[in-house]
C-alpha cells in the first residue's frame, strides 16, 4: 500500500474514506473460513478392516460461505509395536556407546561398566526420531456433509484424520485438530450380512426338512413337466417310424452347469431308447461331452439291461465351431430325417436354425435350455420346451429320489422367500410414495439393499 | 328268405331279434304300429350251447316261441323254421342277432409300441366287441421267452397284430410275429381251427409277415395299417376284418352257429360290438356325446362317444358278483363304506363280499344288503369309468402345433378325450342298474360314480335291448332309432350339477322352470333336490351358477336350455364337482344322509325288491 502523508483535514477524511473502502472490499475475500472441530474417526465395526468412519462438527462458517470439507489423512509412519523396538535398539547402543567411554576413561570392570551405562541411559531414555508423512486428502465433500466413510485403507496401520474447510472462493481453513490414531481392523464377522445368514439358514434348513421329511416316506408332489412327460412319446414314435433319435447337449463344455443338466436327461433318454431298442445319435461340439456322453448312455444301457446294444460310435465330437458344427447337425438331420429330436443344454444362435431343421423333417422336438434369449425360439418351433428351473429340476423329477426331491422342494422355500420380499417390498414402496414417509423410506431402502442387494 | 339278401326298409313290418348270451337267449319282437317302430314283445330261453343241446339255434327257437305265445303271432312254422316274410298274423320280415356265448370274441393284440400301435390296436379289438386277453408290444416290460409263455397259455379267438408306421419299422413287427409263430397259441375251438392272424400294420412288413406265418398252422388275414402315420388312426378295415373272422371261424366252429348264420338277415355281430354301434348312431343322430355303461356280474363295459369319437373299455375285474372282491380291492373297504349312511362295520361289510362271492346270483333280501351293494356298484362304476378316461384319449406320438402363447401351458399328447362337462347323454345298463327297486336309486348310482357336470340326460336301457337295436341299426336305422327312443330308453330324468367347489351353505347357482311356472329357487353348495318333471315331458331351465361354478356356459354364466323329463324328473346337484365327501366318517355318514333324504332314496314302505340279477 502506498504510504501517504495526512497533513490536512481533507487529506484526514480522504484517508478515512479510502480505508473503509479498502475494508468492505478485500477483508471478506481474504478471510479464510473456520476449520470444523471435534473431528472424531472409528473403525467401522464387522467388516473386512481397511475402513474408518469419520464424524465431525461444522464450520462456524456461513453454510453459503462454504464449497465442502476436505479429508485429509496420514498414515503414521510407524505402529507403537515399531516405535517401542526402534527405542528398545537407540537405547541398546547408546548404553554400548556408554560403556566404551566408561572402559576407556576410569578402568572399570566390563560388567560394571555395562551394568552403569544401562542405568544412565534409562535415566536419560533416547529421543528416537519419528518420521511422520505428508498429509493428503483422500476426499472433498459438500458442505452440508459432516461425517465420511474413509476407505481403501490398509488393514492394522495406524491413521490420522484431519478435515479442512474450503470457503466459497477456495481458500483453505486451517486444519482441524487431528484425530486420535485409529487402526482399521478387521472384523470376524459381517454383521451387514447377516440377512443372507438368516435366509441361507432358513433354506437350508427347509432342504433338509424336506429331506427327511422325503425320507420318511411323504410324498412329494412335483407338477408335471410336460416335456419330461413326453420323453416316453418322442422315443416311440421315432421306434414306430424306424428311425434313429438325435439328442444335441448344448454347444458349451462340461463346465457349464446347462451341459450337466443336460447330460443328465440323456441318461433317461437313453435308458428309454435302450428298453425300446431304439438308435440314439449323440453328436457333440466338445471332446468332453462327448466322454461324459458317452459313460451316461453307457450306464443306461447297463441299467436298462442291454448292454450289448451299446454303440460308442453313435456318440462323437464334431467341432468346436458354433456354426460348423449347426451346419454339420442341419445336413444329417435333413438327410437322415430323425423322428424324435432333444436339445438339452445350452445354446445361442444354433437354436433356431437346429429346432427349424428339425421341425422340418417332421420330428418330435424336446428342447430344454435356462438361455432366457433362446427360449422363445425353442418354444415356438419345438414340440415341448423345459423352461429355466424345469431343466434343472429335471434330474429329481426323473429319479424320484427323495433326497432330490427333498432338495427340490426345500429351494421352493427359497422362491417363495424371495417372492414374499419383493411383494412386501412392492406394497411399502407404493405406500411410501403415497404417504412419502421417511420410516417406511428407511424400509424400503433396508429391504432393497440390504436384504436383497445382499 | 335267404340269409343277407337286400332289404326294403319301407316293406318291413315285423322284425324278430336275439341276443344269444352265455346263459339266456334274449329275443324282442319289433312291429310298426302306426307307422312308427315300437317293440311290442319279448321272449326269453336258456342258451343251448353246450351239452346237452350243442346246438344255439334250439334256445334261439325255444326264445321266439315264447314271442309266439305272448304275441299270438305265429313265427315259427312246423320244421322249427323261422316264417319269412310276415304276411297277416304270421311271420317276420327280419330276424337279426347278436352272440355273446361261450365268453363271446376273445382276442390277443399287439403292436411296437404299447401307447401306440399297440393302444390302436386294442382300440379297434374293443371297438368290435371283443374281449382283449392280452396286449403284447415291445415295451411292455417282459422279457422274449415270458411273452412267448404268455401266448402259449392263452387261447385266444384270433390274433390282431399292428406295429409301425407305412414305410416306417419293420423289425420290431416282425420280431414281434415271431415271437407268436413259434409259441402257437392254440385256439378254443379244437385242433382242426387254424388260428386267425389279422395283420394291420406296416406294408412294408407284409412280405416278412407272410413268411413268419407262412408255415402252416395260421390263416393270415392282411388288411389296411390301423395307424398308416402316427397322426392318423384308421380302425374301420382291422374292425370290419374282426366281424369277418369272427363269422367265418369263430363262430363257424361254435355249435348251431353256422344254422343261425344262415338264417338271419344280417351278419351276427359280438354283443358289445352291438351296443358300441347303436350307441354311435345314436350319437351321430342327435349330434351329442353320449357315454353308456354295462355292469355284470364278472365285467364292465364302459362305451363313449365324444365329438364322433367312440371307444370302449371292458373292465375284467370289476363287476358285482365273481369281481366284487376285486371291486372291494381296488377301491378299498373305506371308500366303499362312505356311500353307507347306516351302522355298518367294515366286518360286516368283509361278510357280506364274501358271501356274494360264493353265491353270485343271490340278490339283495334287505334293505341293508341293498344299500351295500349299491356302494359297492357305485365303486365300481366309478373304476370302470376312470380306466375308460385312461384308455380314451388322443393319439400319441404326434407332432404338436406351439406358438410362444403355450410357453406356459405346454399340453401333452394323450389327453383323455372324456370331458363331463360335454357330455349329453349317459345310458345305463346292466343288473345292479336296471333291476334297482326304485329309479332314484339308478339315477344317484350314475350321478355319484360319472359326476356328471352341466346338464346331463340320464337314462337305462330297459330291457337290454340295446344289443338287438345295434344289429338292426346296420339294416334298418330308423327303426333301431325309433324303438331306442321310444322303447329301449327308460328316461330318468336330467341331472343338473355345475362344476367347482365352495363352502357348504353358500349359494351355488339358482334356477327356474319355464320362467317360474313350473318352480323356482336357488340351492346352496352342498344341497341336492329333485324336481318333478314327467315322462315324455320337457321344460324351459334357465340356471344361474354363482361366482365360481360353470354350467357349460363359463364361471358364473347363465345357462338356458330344453330339459327333459323323465321317472325321476329334474335332479339339481349342488354338490360340485369334482365329488367329494367330508374324510370325517361322521360327518360324510351325515352328508350322505342327507342327500338320501332329499332325493328320498330308500323310503321305507317300498322294499327292496328285485335287487340285481347280474
Amino acid at each position: 500500500m502506498p504510504r501517504i502523508e495526512l497533513r490536512n483535514p481533507l487529506a484526514w477524511i480522504l484517508g478515512a474514506l479510502f480505508a473503509a473502502f479498502a475494508c468492505s472490499t478485500s477483508a471478506p475475500a481474504s478471510a479464510p473460513p473456520q476449520p470444523p472441530t471435534e473431528l472424531s474417526a472409528r473403525d467401522k465395526p464387522w467388516d473386512g478392516g481397511g475402513v474408518i468412519f469419520l464424524e465431525w462438527t461444522a464450520s462456524t462458517t456461513p453454510l453459503d460461505q462454504l464449497q465442502g470439507y476436505e479429508v485429509l489423512a496420514r498414515e503414521l509412519g510407524v505402529t507403537a509395536a515399531e516405535l517401542a523396538d526402534q527405542t528398545e535398539r537407540a537405547a541398546d547402543a547408546a548404553a554400548e556407546r556408554e560403556t566404551e567411554s566408561l572402559l576407556e576413561g576410569e578402568g572399570i570392570a566390563p560388567e560394571d561398566a555395562d551394568q552403569q551405562a544401562r542405568l544412565e541411559v534409562r535415566a536419560d531414555p533416547v529421543a528416537v526420531p519419528v518420521e511422520q508423512p505428508e498429509w493428503k486428502s483422500i476426499a472433498i465433500v459438500p458442505a452440508g456433509q459432516t461425517d465420511y466413510e474413509a476407505t481403501g485403507l490398509e488393514k492394522d496401520r495406524s491413521y490420522e484424520f484431519a478435515i479442512r474447510a474450503i470457503g466459497a472462493d477456495k481458500s483453505l481453513s486451517a486444519p482441524s485438530a487431528s484425530s486420535p490414531p485409529v487402526v482399521p481392523e478387521a472384523a470376524w464377522f459381517n454383521l451387514s450380512k447377516l440377512p443372507l445368514l438368516v435366509a441361507l439358514v432358513l433354506i437350508s434348513a427347509a432342504v433338509l426338512v424336506f429331506v427327511v421329511l422325503a425320507r420318511g416316506g411323504m410324498v412329494m408332489k412335483i407338477r408335471t413337466i410336460a416335456g419330461l412327460k413326453a420323453v416316453d412319446e418322442a422315443v416311440g414314435r421315432a421306434t414306430e417310424m424306424g428311425r434313429s433319435i438325435l439328442y444335441i447337449n448344448g454347444i458349451q463344455d462340461m463346465d457349464d452347469l446347462q451341459t450337466v443338466a443336460g447330460v443328465t436327461v440323456l441318461g433317461r433318454v437313453a435308458k428309454t431308447a435302450a428298453e425300446y431298442d431304439a438308435k440314439i445319435e449323440v453328436p457333440t461340439s466338445r471332446s468332453l461331452v462327448m466322454t461324459a456322453s458317452r459313460e451316461t448312455v453307457h450306464a443306461s444301457y447297463f441299467s436298462a439291461g442291454r448292454p450289448d446294444a451299446y454303440n460308442p460310435d453313435l456318440i462323437y465330437y464334431v467341432t468346436d465351431e458354433q456354426f460348423g458344427f449347426v451346419a454339420y447337425v442341419s445336413g444329417m438331420m435333413t438327410r437322415e430325417k430323425p423322428a424324435a429330436c432333444f436339445y438339452m443344454g445350452s445354446f445361442f444362435a444354433e437354436s433356431l436354425i437346429l429346432a427349424e431343421t428339425g421341425n422340418s423333417v417332421g420330428a418330435i422336438q424336446i428342447a430344454g435350455t435356462a438361455n432366457p434369449s433362446q427360449l422363445p425360439f425353442f418354444v415356438a418351433a419345438c414340440d415341448y420346451t423345459l423352461i429355466g428351473e424345469e431343466f434343472f429340476a429335471a434330474s429329481a423329477y426323473l429319479s424320484g429320489q427323495p433326497d432330490q426331491l427333498g432338495s427340490l422342494k426345500g429351494q421352493d422355500v427359497g422362491k417363495i422367500l424371495a417372492g414374499l420380499f419383493i411383494l412386501v417390498g412392492v406394497v411399502l414402496a407404493t405406500i411410501q410414495a403415497i404417504s412419502g414417509s421417511t420410516g417406511l423410506e428407511e424400509a424400503v431402502r433396508f429391504l432393497k439393499d440390504v436384504i436383497l442387494g445382499s | 328268405m335267404s340269409a343277407q339278401t337286400p332289404i326294403n326298409p319301407d316293406s318291413v313290418n315285423v322284425i324278430l331279434a336275439t341276443d344269444c348270451g352265455s346263459t339266456t337267449t334274449k329275443a324282442i319282437m319289433i312291429e310298426r304300429v302306426d307307422g312308427v317302430y315300437r317293440q311290442t314283445h319279448r321272449g326269453e330261453a336258456p342258451t343251448t350251447v353246450e351239452e346237452p343241446f350243442a346246438n344255439v339255434t334250439v334256445g334261439v327257437i325255444n326264445a321266439l316261441t315264447e314271442i309266439q305265445e305272448v304275441s299270438g303271432r305265429r313265427l315259427i312254422d312246423d320244421d322249427g323254421v323261422i316264417i319269412r316274410p310276415a304276411s297277416g298274423d304270421e311271420g317276420c320280415d327280419i330276424y337279426i342277432s347278436t352272440s355273446s356265448a361261450g365268453g363271446g370274441l376273445q382276442m390277443m393284440v399287439a403292436g411296437v409300441v404299447r401307447e401306440m400301435t399297440a393302444a390302436s390296436a386294442k382300440r379297434a379289438a374293443l371297438g368290435a366287441g371283443a374281449i382283449v386277453m392280452d396286449t403284447i408290444a415291445a415295451n411292455d416290460r417282459r422279457r422274449p421267452h415270458e411273452q412267448i409263455q404268455r401266448i402259449r397259455e392263452l387261447r385266444p379267438d384270433m390274433v390282431l397284430i399292428s406295429g409301425g408306421t407305412d414305410g416306417g419299422d419293420t423289425k420290431k413287427v416282425t420280431e414281434i410275429a415271431e415271437l407268436i409263430a413259434p409259441a402257437k397259441p392254440r385256439p378254443r375251438f379244437g385242433k382242426s381251427y387254424e388260428l386267425p392272424i389279422i395283420f394291420a400294420g406296416n406294408t412294408d412288413a407284409r412280405p416278412e409277415i407272410d413268411r413268419v406265418f407262412g408255415s402252416g398252422g395260421f390263416d393270415l388275414k392282411i388288411t389296411d395299417n390301423l395307424r398308416p402315420s402316427l397322426e392318423r388312426e384308421h380302425l374301420g378295415p382291422a374292425r370290419d376284418m374282426i366281424h369277418d373272422v369272427f363269422l367265418e371261424h369263430v363262430m363257424a366252429h361254435a355249435p348251431g352257429y353256422d344254422t343261425l348264420m344262415s338264417i338271419t338277415d344280417a351278419p351276427i355281430m359280438p354283443t358289445p360290438g352291438a351296443v358300441g354301434d347303436i350307441l354311435q348312431t345314436i350319437a351321430r343322430g342327435r349330434g351329442i356325446n353320449a357315454v353308456g355303461v354295462d355292469i355284470g356280474g364278472a365285467t364292465t363295459d364302459v362305451f363313449s362317444v365324444f365329438d364322433g369319437t367312440f371307444n370302449r373299455t371292458v373292465s375284467a375285474n370289476l363287476g358285482m358278483s365273481y369281481s366284487i372282491s376285486n371291486v372291494c380291492a381296488e377301491a378299498t373297504m373305506p371308500s366303499i363304506l362312505r356311500w353307507v349312511h347306516i351302522d355298518m362295520n367294515e366286518r360286516e361289510l368283509r361278510n357280506r363280499v364274501k358271501n356274494k362271492m360264493i353265491r353270485p346270483t343271490t340278490i339283495p333280501q334287505s334293505l341293508e344288503a341293498l344299500i351295500f351293494e349299491q356302494a359297492v356298484a357305485r365303486e365300481a362304476l366309478r373304476l370302470a369309468y376312470l380306466q375308460h378316461k385312461e384308455f380314451a384319449t388322443t393319439l400319441k406320438g404326434v407332432q404338436q402345433q406351439r406358438t410362444v402363447g403355450d410357453t406356459f401351458s405346454q399340453e401333452s399328447g394323450g389327453e383323455t378325450i372324456v370331458d363331463n362337462m360335454k357330455l349329453d347323454l349317459l345310458v345305463a345298463s346292466g343288473g345292479v342298474l336296471s333291476h334297482a327297486p326304485r329309479m332314484h336309486q339308478t339315477a344317484m348310482l350314475l350321478i355319484d360314480a360319472f359326476e356328471p357336470e352341466g346338464i346331463t340326460e340320464l337314462a337305462k336301457d330297459s330291457i337290454f335291448m340295446m344289443p338287438h337295436l345295434g344289429v338292426l341299426s346296420s339294416v334298418h336305422p330308423r327303426a333301431a332309432m325309433e324303438v331306442f327312443e321310444r322303447d329301449c330308453l327308460i328316461y330318468l330324468g336330467t341331472c343338473v350339477a355345475p362344476k367347482g367347489s365352495g363352502k357348504p351353505g353358500r349359494p351355488c347357482f339358482s334356477w327356474s322352470l319355464d320362467s317360474g311356472a313350473r318352480g323356482s329357487g336357488e340351492l346352496a353348495f352342498g344341497e341336492i333336490t329333485v324336481v318333478e318333471l314327467g315322462e315324455d315331458e320337457t321344460a324351459e331351465l334357465e340356471a344361474k351358477p354363482a361366482r365360481g361354478f360353470d354350467l357349460g356356459a363359463g364361471p358364473g354364466k347363465t345357462v338356458s336350455r330344453t330339459v327333459r323329463g323323465g321317472t325321476v324328473g329334474l335332479i339339481l346337484d349342488a354338490r360340485g364337482r369334482e365329488l367329494s365327501l367330508p374324510e370325517d366318517p361322521e360327518h360324510c355318514r351325515q352328508a350322505v344322509s342327507g342327500v338320501i333324504d332329499a332325493v328320498d332314496l330308500y323310503p321305507e314302505a317300498v322294499p327292496p325288491g328285485e335287487g340285481s340279477a347280474d
